[in-house]
């Protein structure tokens, strides 16, 4: 007994009409908080203290800080942003003491209030940079605190990011998402590399050159590491492992035949990953100290794409032991296998949400359209998050749950993209490359 | 509240987090060790350890992976009188080394032009099958003529689908078809020992547009004559 359709027309940023369709509104809006609970945050400005113009356009570096800030804030869904321009008070004439008027910001509807400053200590273009900013709460009237960061020009956007990160553990106790980063595959003429960027879209890093294909990337949980398919001499598929700070390359898996979807626990213990080398795709873990290797299923159809539940013990995955893919749940051990989707013929690419409250994964609708659904862990609530043209691919939850990146071919060459796990403000956060596909979000730190 | 407390509070949460999850990990080992026994779909001990030592699982010391690694990015907390903190470089990270792009070029060149000399057909299938056409089975038999008259030969079959459906699923399909045409050779009498395969999914397309057109010539077992090892 479903209740009835609602839909909601939403204008995305892109200019494209996005149509989202709840069966189960009421539940759906579980998946991150309502509006109403947000946190009204006024940032009076990030004043500019001195040093030349940025590289890129002018934009003073006061200004640059400001944005990526107030973004940041944006997308944590912590906190919604208000003008407080209303106060005429100006971010250059602020120290570190809150200004009298900012008593007066709840009238502006604020209940935090930011500001701060940055600069070039001196006029080199490689002097280093630095920034601080202070905190105001209005509904208490008391000074917060502030930080005071100093570090080359290259991380100007980072110092934003990390106070963003503090203004979000400060008022929730969660590490925040705006240091967080993004493993992904880039299209590089004949070949596809692993890259890692920052997770709104910037300092992309290219992370393997081996010039054929390198597919499907996932961060080890204290995210030193990747794991993904790569392919030896073409001819080949092994399971590699990547430290980034070094390059330094392990191959834990080469069995022959696919190897596919490799994902760690959430402790790390185990990696859990598909492999034919036994005549069709089946799932098996591998205990990553004492290299162990494990069958998990079992049967004449095909297994792939395992995620680790958050606690660790259980796995979803796709199967089409039952006709077209579907998603299955077992126990980390392979026991207890059932199945979790029956409505479509076609649902695959499954990820445990870090809350485990949803799994996502790619649904093919009525109008044989591959989007983005979500269902409960016990089955008894989907909702389908993306509509309209093009083929959804590979989400990947951000570690507060409350965000999901996927590719997509909805403006015509595949990209990245950020949604709401509600559904709502759909963000490119890929501008550039042919064909940019396979997004996994790093764990928080 | 104040900012140091609140700090202090989410240690004593962070560690209240560790002991949530060392549990689990008592009982799921626990479970583990049973597991032999307990079910007939998991392998027992002694499978695994032939597993380790024969088949593809690397030798390389592998680093720990376990969550108890340091972890330099953690915030401080905001302070009343903050002192400097040096922000470091964002994320330290290995320059990639593209010495072997260009040698994988130069093989791939190699292979399509000896590939195009021999005149091998590739075989088309239909959308979301595997299933050999008529059409293919003409292609193949040309095909295995062609390996059978040349003994020292290597073909390799590789996988190849459309666009629509996931990147995973689709290497699964894409080694279904390889496999398909690989099957149809052996029949033919061509020596196993001849053929590999192996899959792109979609992650090779020939073609780059969304329209059918396109999508008929991505589903495909393509034929190449292998070079390199």
């Amino acid at each position: 007994m479903w209740p009835k359709t609602v839909i909601i027309g939403l204008c995305a940023s892109v200019g494209l009409i996005w149509i989202i369709e709840s069966r189960a509104t009421d539940v759906f809006l579980e998946a991150t908080r309502p509006d109403f609970q947000k946190i009204p945050v006024g940032v009076v400005g990030i004043a500019d203290a001195g040093g030349p113009d940025s590289p890129e356009g002018r934009i003073k570096l006061g200004a640059r800080i400001e944005e990526v800030l107030k973004a940041d804030l944006r997308r944590s869904l912590v906190f919604s942003l208000v003008d407080v321009a209303g106060l005429g008070v100006k971010a250059s004439t602020l120290g570190t003491e809150p200004h009298p008027l900012f008593k007066q910001a709840a009238e502006q509807g604020a209940s935090v209030i930011v500001w701060g400053k940055a600069g070039m200590k001196s006029e080199d273009k490689d002097a280093d940079v630095n920034m601080e900013a202070y905190v105001y709460d209005a509904g208490s009237d008391e000074m917060v605190g502030g930080k005071r960061y100093v570090g080359s020009p290259s991380v100007a956007r980072l110092m934003a990011h990390r106070f963003a990160d503090e203004l979000v553990f400060r008022y929730t106790g969660e590490p925040g998402i705006a240091r967080t980063k993004i493993a992904y595959v880039a299209e590089q003429g004949v070949a596809r590399e692993l890259f890692v960027m920052d997770y709104d879209g910037y300092e992309p890093r290219q992370v393997t050159a081996d010039g054929f294909l390198n597919l499907m990337p996932r961060w080890s949980p204290d995210r030193r590491f990747l794991v993904f398919t790569a392919y030896r001499h073409r001819n080949t598929q092994t399971i590699d492992m990547i430290e980034l700070a070094t390059g330094k390359r392990w191959t834990l898996v080469s069995l022959g035949g696919l190897n596919i979807t490799p994902t760690l626990s959430p402790d790390g213990n185990f990696l859990a990953f598909a492999s034919s080398y036994e005549g069709n795709s089946e799932l098996y873990r591998m205990d990553t100290r004492t290299k162990a290797v494990q069958r998990l299923t079992v049967n004449a159809a095909g297994d792939l794409s395992p995620t680790w539940s958050p606690s660790g013990r259980e796995l979803a995955f796709v199967s089409d032991r039952s006709g077209g893919p579907q998603i299955f749940l077992m126990s980390g051990d392979g026991t207890n296998v059932r199945r979790l989707t029956f409505e479509g013929d076609y649902n695959a690419a499954p990820a445990w949400s870090p809350r485990g409250n949803w799994i996502a994964y790619v649904c093919r609708t009525p109008r044989k359209e591959y989007k983005l659904c979500l269902i409960t862990p016990d089955g008894q609530k989907r909702v389908q998050l993306t509509t309209g043209p093009g083929v959804d691919d590979s989400p990947s939850w951000s570690p507060d749950g409350r965000h999901l990146v996927f590719n997509s071919t909805v403006e015509g060459k595949s990209h990245i993209y950020m949604i709401n796990a509600d559904g709502k403000d759909l963000e490119r956060i890929t501008h550039i490359g042919t064909h940019n596909s396979a997004p996994a979000w790093s764990p928080a730190s | 509240m104040k900012p140091q407390k609140i700090w202090r509070k989410g240690v004593k949460n962070m560690t209240r987090l560790q002991s949530l999850i060392g549990a689990p990990l008592v009982i799921g080992s626990c479970l583990l060790m049973m597991a032999g026994c307990a079910s007939k779909s998991v392998r027992s001990g002694g499978d695994t350890a032939t597993l380790q030592q024969d088949r593809g699982v690397s030798g390389q010391e592998v680093p720990d992976l376990s969550l108890s690694g340091q972890d330099g990015g953690s915030l401080r907390g905001l302070d009343k009188n903050p002192s400097e903190e040096r922000v470091g470089s964002n994320a330290l990270m290995a320059k990639a080394d593209p010495g072997s792009a260009a040698r994988q070029l130069d093989e791939l060149r190699a292979e399509q032009a000896a590939s195009a000399a021999a005149g091998l057909r590739d075989v088309f299938f239909a959308f979301d099958s595997f299933v050999i056409t008529e059409e293919g089975r003409q292609a193949l038999s040309r095909n295995a003529e062609w390996v059978k008259s040349n003994r020292g030969v290597q073909l390799k079959i590789e996988g190849h689908c459309d666009e629509r459906g996931t990147s995973a699923y689709n290497l699964v399909l894409g080694e279904k078809r390889a496999k398909a045409a690989r099957n149809y050779l052996v029949e033919l009498g061509v020596p196993p020992g001849q053929l590999s395969v192996v899959s792109y999914g979609k992650e090779r397309p020939f073609c780059k547009e969304h329209d059918e057109s396109c999508y008929s010539q991505n589903r495909r077992a393509h034929m190449v004559v292998k070079g390199g090892r």
